[in-house]
């Protein structure tokens, strides 16, 4: 089928409105005049999001509502076009919160007809949608309400006999509310973080199945496939995609170790003695079956891993370095057998493995701090390391069992219950925990932990140029006046030029679709590379410079979200163990995130005011965020002119 | 001799281009179902690229009764689309599963073996092979999996030997 003329190439051209509360599902065609404003995924969201999401609205009650997002590059064969988003007001951070996915979901959803859904309001029982090649319905869930994803998913497939259908769903955490509980697709990908799994659950919503049949229409078939070729060709020459398809994420271990970057013991520390045990060269050696890709996906950094025997067996998804680092280092735990099969039972029972491991490594810390005991725990040892209670504890949180209850809620909120001093081992932004990126060893990565829309978050800006060696790269994203200060891993100077221009670019990269692999690391495709992409796909010529006003406005859309729940400088904060204490030991030993003079620099060139961190009128006036103003100031917040 | 699209199922990651790019190049859209081959993830571990074996015996002619498919001279079974009605008889005599009604037309279309798919897999794990390849290739990967480990062990002594 070609593009009909007026009709854009790249989207399936539709968004499904679902009311839970009415159990209708309606499509809406798609404006042409949105998708170029906000482009689809996290662009889409963003928008729907502000509209229709009010500071009242509690992350849980019938009013928040869901929304699925593809973008318009998702199921083509841009390298890497595998994403989505998911997006809602956040149960764990209570604003504005997003998590993202791959594998073969999302590229399903657009053959089915659709690339949005929005979901509002709350079955009275539980309900899974059904979307079969165009039309939509949703039916009866209650057989699979307390079942594990993995389950769900086979029975669903079973119930519709067809294996080719694809699940994206909520296990036992997301049906508990557990406040960091995931959404799951393909049965080991995960829409991880801001805990959207429980906004699913309190909609009594279980799975979204979907199957497809129609086209994902090619503007320009024609030249499409000389474009793409030459993206496959940079993307295959790039030494990191051999890597990638070797190890994944899980030899990060190695790499941050080695620049004092990889958190232990709940963040005290940015070395892990006994990091061999955990790496990604111990994983390849003795547990990696294969490596898998995701829809159109050149860098294969998805694996199949297996333990054969023992408390541990179990065959399926591979942990990313994230779990290692959170189930790992984070609480002082060597054992790998337990950080694999931790990480494949979060993905059962449906939990962000990141918040998981940091609120276990908080109480671990609180233990040996005397301040959380046995009879907190219910006798659950919570020494450093102990592999058998961070197992017991998965369980335990996923069905709020006992102490799990507790941590259930996320580390901040479980430490202002118990209170006694623990609150300042909580190692969170806007309550969210941080993830495996100790930003001592790295400022940039400070600064964006605090800036992200969603609370503690790498991926929002995720800078990771400066790591190590890429200063030609570095030069050419940022410019060379810049140079050599920022790509200088430990100083602060012009950190908020990288995580400006990264947060934008990133909105553009999950609002297309396609994966922070190939676009951010490695450094390969950037703004031309979409340029030509969007115009043979898309059909619709759109410059580089209006890209970036589109990253603009969707960084400016979530900070009116945010502002508008209270969200102010104040709150774009670390731990003083971040920015006070000195890291104690290795590499980058004695440093301390400078994290004020860096949100200085940040602010004034987002346009946004120093003192308390308000977009000013003339910013959102520029990105064509007038209605953001008169919303914000008819709430009787005065932005700054 | 008959040639056909084989990918290992131990190498092939899943990533499903060949799909797209099939559709693509046929079809001038993206859409999976329009593919003359399809990629199942049979296992977590295995990802089997499904595409007509273009069989000596080939049950899907028997079964067609519009007599739309034939052989042509090289062996490779071809749908005549003016003739397929859609009545989906060769898709259940297909013991393979390799044979599809698209979802526009409803006719039969299958891979004819072109290769166009080979080139674009990541994993360069796609290919068209005879048999005689095939067999060989597995041979390959047979004394790979049961020598590897001695052949290895030999060439550590034959090192030391010279040292």
């Amino acid at each position: 089928m070609m593009v009909k003329k007026g009709k854009l190439g790249g989207y399936a051209g539709q968004h499904l409105h679902v009311d839970m509360t009415k159990g209708t599902c309606k499509p809406i065609p798609i404006d042409k005049e949105f998708a170029l404003l906000y482009l689809g995924g996290q662009g889409f969201a963003s928008r729907i999001m502000y509209d229709r999401v009010g500071p009242k609205t509690d992350a849980l009650s019938p009013e928040n509502i869901l929304i699925w997002a593809t973008g318009p590059f998702t199921g083509t064969l841009w390298p890497q076009a595998s994403r989505y988003v998911v997006a809602a007001k956040s149960p764990l951070t209570g604003i504005f919160g997003e998590a993202h996915s791959a594998g073969h979901w999302g590229p399903e959803l657009k053959f089915a007809g659709y690339d949005t859904i929005i979901v509002t309001g709350r079955s009275k029982i539980p309900k899974y949608l059904f979307i079969d090649n165009g039309t939509a319905r949703l039916l009866d869930a209650v057989e699979l309400w307390g079942r594990n994803t993995a389950e769900t998913e086979d029975m669903i497939k079973e119930t519709h006999n067809d294996r080719n259908l694809r699940v994206s769903c909520i296990g036992q955490a997301g049906e508990n509310l557990v406040r960091f509980a995931a959404i799951i697709n393909d049965y080991d990908r995960a829409a991880a973080r801001s805990g959207i799994g429980a906004v699913a659950g309190s909609k009594h919503l279980k799975a979204v199945a979907v199957r497809g049949g129609q086209d994902i229409p090619i503007a320009k078939p024609d030249r499409y496939l000389e474009v793409i070729e030459e993206l496959h060709r940079k993307m295959l020459a790039s030494p990191f995609t051999a890597s990638r398809a070797m190890y994944g994420t899980t030899n990060l271990v190695e790499l941050m170790q080695e620049i004092g970057r990889l958190p232990s013991y709940n963040m005290r520390s940015g070395v892990f003695a006994a990091y061999q045990k955990i790496s990604g060269e111990a994983i390849k050696k003795d547990y990696l079956v294969k490596p898998r890709a995701d829809f159109a996906c050149l860098q294969r950094c998805g694996r199949y891993t297996r333990v054969k025997s023992g408390p541990y067996a179990y065959c399926g998804g591979a942990p990313e370095y994230e779990t290692q680092s959170a189930m790992g280092s984070r609480c002082g735990n060597d054992n790998l057998e337990s950080i694999l099969y931790g990480h494949h039972l979060s993905n059962l029972y449906g939990l962000d493995t990141i918040s998981t491991g940091a609120t276990i490594s908080w109480a671990m810390e609180a233990w040996e701090e005397g301040l959380i005991t046995a009879k907190d725990t219910g006798g659950i040892d919570l020494s450093w390391g102990n592999h058998e209670s961070i197992i017991t504890l998965i369980h335990m949180i996923a069905k709020r069992e006992g102490f799990g209850d507790i941590l259930a809620e996320g580390s901040y909120r479980a430490a202002q219950r118990i209170g006694r001093g623990t609150e300042k081992f909580v190692m969170h932004c806007k309550k969210q925990e941080i993830a495996g990126q100790e930003p001592r060893a790295q400022k940039s990565m400070g600064l964006a932990t605090a800036t992200a829309a969603r609370g503690a978050d790498h991926l929002y800006a995720f800078p990771v140029l400066d790591e190590v060696g890429f200063d030609q790269e570095i030069g050419i994203r940022y410019g060379t006046d810049y140079l050599p200060e920022i790509g200088d891993r430990l100083n602060p100077k012009y950190k908020g030029v990288m995580v400006k221009e990264n947060e934008d670019f990133c909105a553009v990269v999950e609002s297309l679709g396609v994966c922070k692999y190939g676009t951010l690391i490695p450094p390969v495709l950037f703004y031309e590379d979409i340029v030509k992409a969007f115009d043979v796909t898309v059909g619709h010529s759109i410059s580089e410079k209006q890209l970036r006003t589109i990253g603009e406005r969707i960084v400016n859309l979530n900070r009116g979200f945010n502002v508008r729940e209270g969200i102010r400088r104040k709150d774009d904060s670390l731990p003083s163990r971040l920015t006070k204490t000195p890291a104690p030991e290795g590499p980058s030993k004695g440093q301390v995130v400078e994290l004020e003079q860096m949100l200085d620099e940040y602010y004034e060139l987002r346009g946004w005011r120093v003192e308390d961190g308000l977009p000013t009128k003339r910013t959102l006036n520029r990105l064509g965020l007038d209605d953001v103003i008169v919303d914000l100031t008819k709430l009787g917040i005065e932005l700054p002119e | 001799m008959r040639r056909f699209l084989y990918a290992d199922p131990t190498v092939c990651v899943g990533c499903r281009i060949c799909e797209a790019i099939c559709s693509l190049h046929w079809e001038k859209t993206i859409n999976p179902k329009k593919s003359r081959n399809r990629v199942r993830r049979v296992d977590p571990g295995l990802d089997v690229v499904v595409a007509c074996r273009n069989c000596d015996q080939a049950w899907c002619i028997e079964a067609c009764p519009e007599e739309a498919l034939r052989k042509n001279r090289n062996g490779i079974v071809i749908v005549d689309s003016k003739k397929c009605r859609g009545c989906g008889a060769c898709v259940e005599a297909c013991p393979f599963g390799a044979i599809f009604l698209h979802p526009d037309t409803q006719k039969a279309i299958k891979c004819i073996a072109c290769g166009f798919c080979t080139k674009y897999c990541p994993v360069d794990t796609l290919q068209i092979l005879t048999d005689e390849e095939l067999a060989a290739l597995k041979q390959q990967k047979v004394i790979q999996h049961e020598c590897g480990n001695l052949l290895d062990e030999l060439r550590v002594e034959e090192e030391s030997e010279k040292r």
